[in-house]
């Protein structure tokens, strides 16, 4: 049996500032199969990008350091591999898109250089078969006129264009994972809805385990299997996708799911919102790091930390709530 | 295309283009200088002091010791603008590595580099270059490394500052996701985005670097061999009372092209600089 692409377990990221450690990804333990999409939700600050920069080794390094736990790509625990053995996965194993595709391209080079660039630093390629493999590339991410856009710079390509860019560069080399950090959120709507389009197909294409960073569950419902919810570094909830939207166990997921608009509802309430804020990580309460903002807080939330349970194979929570009862 | 509007947005500046017309006729009288002018410039050939205008056959007239003055300055003009390149070309070098290094490492690298440039900015650098050239000796490449290692400073303080500001931009963390390495994403990456106020800079440090050998040469501490301006000024000055024309035939020609590298500096800066781009 094929190892499964990309097993994180008891990932623990730590960062080492001046106003002391900070437990930016505390524990977290998540696996993505072969052509499965797992998507990493919550609101800014609660470790979703940590957790794909410390997946990529690609953390800054003093302030963040990895402090324990596995990341195994492909059955091979990378956590302790040195930096140049990790120059050697990144782009060809496990593969990132970034959130802004206007910024994630380098605006002095041609869009050739930049994608012949990464094909020829992991294939050995020569620069005449990489400019044919960016061409290739261009063509498969659904770049219309793709022979005349390989001399473009990218502030002469749209952001749809740029993103699609930014995709064929990350696919290249085939990766078995691909980590999109929020990879619609600078596009707009429209746009949105190809670049998603475009990564599913290249997903059952090429059969990639992908990790979905949003905070948009709008896009979760249309592109993940399952979803795990992340509360200030740790996962709190892990579902399938359907079950998630059907039945959240954890008050901070119906929370999420109360704040999306729904198409059709009657608009005479306003979206439910969360009242407060993330806390910041040196002051985590001593509980639960929700219970302050959660309406189903009990005494014992404010003073012990739930630990994660599975009620049911799949489905995970961390919540004293919801071991007695659905939300 | 690209490389046109370039050339457009440097030409809108008219000092800068004239400039750059004055700077290519003073190349190409240095290029030209072996054509025209065969002989040694530095052998006598008339009677000294003549004025210039004075006799047909020396337009700018003889110095003290009866040497075309026209013949120097023209092959001076080679002397002058090689020092002047050469020793800019040294100053972007170490300037550059330093500067890149300092700004994309940071920590303790960065501290020392920056130290380094601290070290260098104190010492006056007329007295740094007279110190240099006095140790290594007066030849014309001690002259352009010294001239080099006073003028790098600013260049890498502008490197390092243009690093600090792109190593933290997404494209560089792209690349990194794509396993460039650190020497990769330095110079593919980083240093073309960097590059244009460098090159601006570089452009000034010629203009600098060519009053550096001017002083020098004037002081009499530049290459006993080759006819630079600054010595034909420093020649001619014991003579500036009776013949003033020998001091500033050539002063005027270092002046002009100074003012003329400053222009295309300039002419550059308005052509590089996005900012400005589209006023």
């Amino acid at each position: 049996m094929a190892a499964v692409p990309l097993e994180v377990s008891d990932l623990r990221t730590t960062l080492f500032t001046r106003r002391g450690e900070m437990k930016a990804v505390d524990g977290l333990s998540l696996s993505v199969g072969a052509g499965e999409t797992v998507a990493l939700v919550g609101e800014s600050g609660c470790g979703k990008s940590l957790s794909a920069l410390s997946i990529m080794r690609l953390l800054p390094d003093p302030p963040a350091r990895i402090v324990g736990g596995a990341v195994k790509l492909n059955g091979r625990d990378i956590v302790p591999l040195s930096e140049e053995s990790m120059l050697d996965i990144r782009g060809k194993e496990i593969g990132m898109i970034f959130q802004d595709p206007m910024s994630a391209l380098n605006p002095v080079a041609t869009i050739e250089k930049q994608i012949a660039e990464v094909v020829m630093a992991h294939t050995g390629l020569g620069r005449f078969q990489a400019r044919a493999r960016a061409h290739e590339l261009l063509e498969q991410v659904g770049i219309p006129d793709a022979a005349r856009r390989l001399d473009a710079y990218p502030h002469q390509l749209s952001g749809g264009m740029c993103q699609r860019v930014v995709i064929a560069m990350a696919i290249a080399c085939s990766p078995s994972v691909l980590i999109a950090d929020e990879p619609t959120t600078a596009l707009d709507v429209t746009v949105q809805a190809q670049v998603l389009t475009l990564l599913k197909r290249l997903q059952a294409e090429a059969g990639m385990a992908m990790i979905f960073i949003t905070h948009d569950l709008g896009v979760v419902a249309e592109t993940a299997d399952r979803v795990v919810v992340m509360y200030a570094g740790r996962k709190v909830e892990e579902a399938a996708v359907d079950d998630l939207f059907e039945a959240p166990l954890h008050p901070y997921t119906a929370g999420l799911i109360g704040a999306t608009p729904v198409p059709g509802a009657v608009r005479a309430e306003r979206l439910a919102d969360i009242p407060g804020m993330v806390p910041p990580l040196n002051a985590l309460p001593p509980g639960c790091a929700f219970a302050p903002r959660c309406p189903r807080a009990m005494d014992r939330c404010r003073t012990e930390r739930p630990a994660l349970t599975e009620p049911r194979p799949g489905r995970r929570v961390a919540c004293f709530a919801a071991e007695k009862g659905p939300t | 295309m690209e490389r046109f509007a370039f050339l457009g947005r440097f030409a809108r500046n008219r000092g800068a283009l004239a400039g750059t017309v004055i700077i290519l006729l003073v190349a190409f009288a240095a290029l030209s200088a072996p054509v025209f002018f065969p002989t040694d410039p530095l052998r006598m050939v008339a009677q000294p002091e003549l004025w210039p205008g004075e006799d047909p056959a020396f337009p700018l007239g003889t110095d003290s010791l009866g040497r075309d003055m026209l013949a120097m300055l023209v092959h001076g003009a080679r002397a002058t603008l090689l020092i002047g390149l050469f020793a800019s070309a040294v100053a972007t070098l170490i300037g550059v590595s330093v500067g890149a290094a300092a700004g994309y490492f940071g920590g303790w690298i960065d501290e020392t580099a920056m130290r380094a440039v601290e070290l260098f900015q104190t010492i006056p650098n007329l007295i740094f270059v007279l110190t240099i050239v006095v140790i290594l000796g007066s030849t014309l490449h001690n002259i352009v490394i010294a001239i080099g290692i006073v003028s790098w400073t600013p260049i890498a303080r502008m490197t390092r500052a243009e690093f600090l500001a792109l190593r933290d931009r997404e494209f560089v963390q792209a690349c990194r996701s794509m396993g460039m390495g650190d020497f990769g994403i330095i110079v593919r990456e980083i240093l073309p985005n960097a590059l244009p106020p460098v090159i601006v800079l570089s452009s000034l440090v010629v203009a600098g670097a060519i009053l550096f050998e001017s002083a020098v040469s004037f002081l009499g501490l530049g290459d006993p061999n080759i006819a630079s301006w600054g010595r034909l000024v420093g020649d001619g000055r014991e003579l500036i009372r009776s013949s003033w024309y020998i001091c500033a035939i050539p002063g005027v020609a270092i002046m002009v092209t100074v003012l003329c590298l400053n222009l295309i500096g300039d002419g550059l800066n308005d052509a590089l600089n996005p900012k400005l781009r589209d006023r």
